[in-house]
């Protein structure tokens, strides 16, 4: 009885001493498999989410968006306030904060950094900064942005990823005449005030970080962040390849798991399959013109494109697609995004409504029309297979057309397409983003669909400057009605971002708008 | 000198050649529809972001000053700088070329320690059973899709049994060797398979001959036959054909490489492709251009010495 009260004792004891040393020991070296590799490190002028959701582990912003991608959390500015007029920010900065070279960080940079961003000659993003008007310093930690309109944006755009602060003076030192030139320069080897730094980089291969011994934030357990030692990214391009990886143990995170191998992953017990909430929504964009070329366009038609709405079984395209991952929309939007309006699933499946519009329109013996969707890409492939044979019961018959992205681009951009495969994530959390390039026509002609509303036109330019919540998630649901109800899409499924991790893995996540977020992430050593 | 002076003309062959691919190269890439910044930019770009990155990367001149262009950059040896990753063109090519080398020598090696002993074995035991089972296997070989293959190794040699590394390329030659091990096995599978055939025929062929026979009737020993009248002269088919086939590799590495998650060129140039970054398609394919001349090259030379009639 002795013996076994002291090896009970004993074993609690061990027991505690290991938790509270797992605990002391957060750290390790962690390796994540991609599907691509990065292409260009500057925040400001690169032009892909395989930079974007990268980038914010390296750079900093001045505000940062929270966890759940719907409210704004200090980063390198402590404090903020929006004046009543809406036509002013002012930012108290952090204090003490250095960058990963150990310069400590100055109003100059952040003056210079945001300016930079602003510059409509500067890269595709300053159009969210486009109200700045000049930044300014009046004190050593204060940072004064007036504005030239009213801007109710402005706050999420200074949590955007473009507004990150760089160093002035290293970024200046750059070889080069023009900004681009040094920037190129300086994405080699990037220097910020993030969590991580990049140590090497094999392009196509990997990517190593390490731990920013500068760093400014502090962890749960009140020790310095970011937990990990080091952070390598590795690029394995073929998904069976990659999930192998992570299951073999090379790997402790996987992302852009496919679909069709989330419920494998969530049964291994080795592993936890993350399904992050996204800002994902996937579509059909089509072209509303009335002529395509020379050719007449039914799609014009507003019943046809009703009766191709209620012909389309979501929750069936949910299962193919997405083997019940994703749900369907409930508007153009997803509901992680700000403002959000609308409960239920758009174009409730209804096939008899769908022939009656059929024979209401100017079709009613159906027509021929296209799908552009990417070759290769097996989700696209296999929504487009399920609208032909549904789209096939209301005398609609679809050619699938696979092209390359590139192509793809083109006759959108072109305005030549009939209907294409779309899928979108927000960079802000923000509804205007989203609203400008789905709905309001001056952006890019409502997704090239040739679309037009001036009811939501005038209404996104008013709330572009309406300073009051309430009233300006009025205007969104407004705009959201008419959009979901006659607008030139079919609404399709919203998806998570789907990540396998090691169970040895804690801490990681990612967040609606995508950033993947190592700062916090650890391993037990 | 005959040999010299072949190998001059050859030389002088590749001239016109690698003009006759810089051309097709600038045209072909430019026929594809989208150009860069479609590519780039994607589907957010707005019209005033377009002209102006056109307007940056040199798009929005005619197509014979770029051509021009691209020339004097081939002549000075700087091959530009990629569109989308931002770096010299050059760069690019020494650090991932070299992979796809060696990754296409350890697949031509393999595929010929597999085929030759075993095209001997199969020639000498023609019709029976040894002879049915190893061309029945390398037919297999030659028939599964190289994706699958790759996926069967990867599953068996690296998750399961731990022997090799479930894809990537590691650090230092010898763990690149081990890295490539797997994707080279790979590769080398349907090569081997086409090399097996032709030299079993071939040494079928020279078996038969008379002059192999004339020495068999002098005593000659069946090793020094095999050896000096039968492999040399069998060989000569084999080795053209063994040539021709590096230019394949290459193109299977394409595929290989995505699959062992392989940093080398051939991901570099799907990639570059898809993303329609001219100055690295372009500069690639005369890269590779060259790899595969001078490979042609020197099978001719190795050809000549086996047989001294084809360089005359």
């Amino acid at each position: 009885m002795k013996l076994f009260s002291i090896t009970a004792l004993t074993a609690a004891v061990l027991l505690g001493s290991s938790v509270s040393a797992l605990a002391l020991e957060r750290g390790g070296v962690m390796t994540y498999g991609r599907y691509t590799d990065s292409l260009f490190l500057d925040p400001v002028l690169n032009d892909a989410n395989v930079d974007i959701w990268i980038l914010t582990n390296i750079y900093d912003t001045l505000i940062a968006p929270s966890k759940d991608g719907l409210t704004l959390e200090p980063s390198l500015a402590t404090e903020w306030k929006l004046n009543d007029a809406g036509d002013e920010v002012t930012l108290k900065l952090r204090e003490g904060v250095k960058f990963s070279d150990g310069t400590p960080m100055t109003t100059d940079d952040v003056v210079w950094s945001l300016t930079r961003a602003a510059n409509p000659e500067n890269g595709i993003w300053n159009s969210l900064d486009a109200s700045i008007n000049k930044v300014t310093a009046p004190d050593s930690s204060t940072i004064l942005i007036s504005l030239k309109y009213p801007d109710p944006t402005i706050l999420s755009a200074l949590s955007v990823f473009n507004t990150a602060i760089m160093p002035k003076a290293a970024f200046e030192a750059m070889p080069g005449t023009t900004d681009k030139e040094k920037a190129e320069a300086f994405a080699q080897k990037p220097i910020g005030t993030g969590a991580f730094m990049l140590e090497s980089w094999e392009r196509g291969a990997t990517m190593k970080l390490v731990k920013n011994p500068n760093y400014w934030a502090m962890g749960e357990d009140g020790k310095p962040l970011p937990y990990l030692d080091g952070l390598t990214f590795e690029i394995i391009p073929d998904d069976a390849t990659r999930i192998l990886k992570l299951q073999s143990g090379d790997i402790q995170g996987a992302e852009f798991i496919p679909f069709a191998r989330v419920a494998e992953l969530k049964a291994d017990d080795k592993l936890n399959m993350e399904l992050f909430p996204s800002t994902k929504v996937n579509d059909i964009i089509i072209n509303v013109r009335p002529m395509i070329g020379d050719r007449e366009n039914p799609l014009s038609d507003e019943k046809v494109r009703q009766a191709m709405n209620y012909a389309v079984n979501k929750d069936a395209i949910v299962q193919v697609v997405t083997y019940g991952v994703g749900t369907p929309l409930t508007s153009f939007m997803a509901t992680t995004t700000p403002m959000h309006s609308g409960t239920t699933p758009l174009f409730a499946y209804d096939l008899e409504k769908a022939k009656a519009l059929m024979a209401e329109s100017k079709y009613p013996d159906g027509f021929s029309t296209s799908i552009l969707t990417l070759a290769g890409n097996q989700d696209e492939l296999a929504t487009a297979t399920a609208l032909q044979q549904m789209w096939a019961a209301i005398g609609i018959k679809l050619e699938i057309k696979q092209v390359d992205n590139a192509s793809r681009t083109d006759q959108y951009r072109a305005g030549t397409f009939d209907m294409r495969a779309g899928a979108w994530t927000n960079d802000i959390s923000d509804a205007s983003q989203i609203t400008s390039y789905f709905a309001y026509s001056p952006t890019i002609d409502a997704l090239h669909s040739g679309w037009k509303s001036d009811e939501v036109d005038g209404l996104f330019v008013a709330s572009q400057k309406e300073m009051d919540p309430t009233k300006r998630a009025e205007q969104f649901a407004r705009i959201q009605d008419i959009f979901n109800a006659s607008g030139p899409t079919i609404p399709l499924y919203e998806t998570p971002y789907p990540v396998a991790l090691s169970k040895s893995v804690n801490g990681f996540y990612q967040i609606p708008l995508g950033n993947n977020v190592f700062r916090e992430a650890w391993m037990a050593k | 000198m005959p040999l010299a002076s072949f190998i001059l003309r050859r030389l002088l062959q590749l001239i016109p050649t690698l003009i006759f691919i810089l051309i097709v190269v600038f045209v072909l890439v430019r026929l594809l529809p989208g150009d860069p910044t479609s590519a780039i930019l994607g589907d957010r770009a707005l019209d005033a972001d377009v002209e102006r990155i056109n307007r940056e990367l040199g798009l929005d001149r005619s197509l014979l000053v770029q051509f021009g262009v691209f020339v004097e950059s081939v002549f000075t040896g700087d091959l530009g700088r990629s569109i989308s990753l931002k770096v010299p063109v050059t760069e690019l090519i020494a650090q991932r070329l070299p992979i796809t080398m060696l990754l296409t020598a350890m697949a031509a090696l393999i595929a010929l320690v597999m085929a030759v002993p075993l095209a001997f074995w199969a020639a000498l035991q023609r019709g029976r059973a040894a002879d049915a089972v190893i061309r029945g296997a390398f037919q297999i070989g030659l028939s599964m899709p190289v994706f699958y293959i790759g996926l069967i190794l990867l599953t068996v040699f690296g998750a399961k049994l731990g022997w090799f590394p479930v894809g990537g390329y590691g650090d230092g030659f010898i763990e690149h060797v081990h890295h490539l091990f797997l994707p080279a096995l790979t590769l080398a599978f349907s090569l081997s398979a086409i090399i097996m055939r032709n030299l079993r025929s071939a040494i079928i062929g020279v078996v038969d001959a008379e002059y192999v026979q004339f020495a068999r009737a002098k005593g000659i020993s069946s090793r020094l036959i095999l050896l000096r009248h039968v492999l040399r002269n069998a060989l000569i088919s084999t080795v053209a054909l063994f040539g021709l086939s590096i230019g394949t590799l290459l193109g299977g590495a394409v595929i290989t490489e995505t699959v062992f998650a392989v940093p080398g060129a051939g991901r570099l140039m799907v990639d570059s492709i898809y993303g329609r970054d001219y100055p690295v398609v372009q500069g690639l394919t005369i890269a590779l251009a060259v790899l595969v001349s001078v490979t042609f090259l020197l099978t001719d030379l190795f050809q000549a010495w086996l047989d001294p009639r084809v360089a005359r």
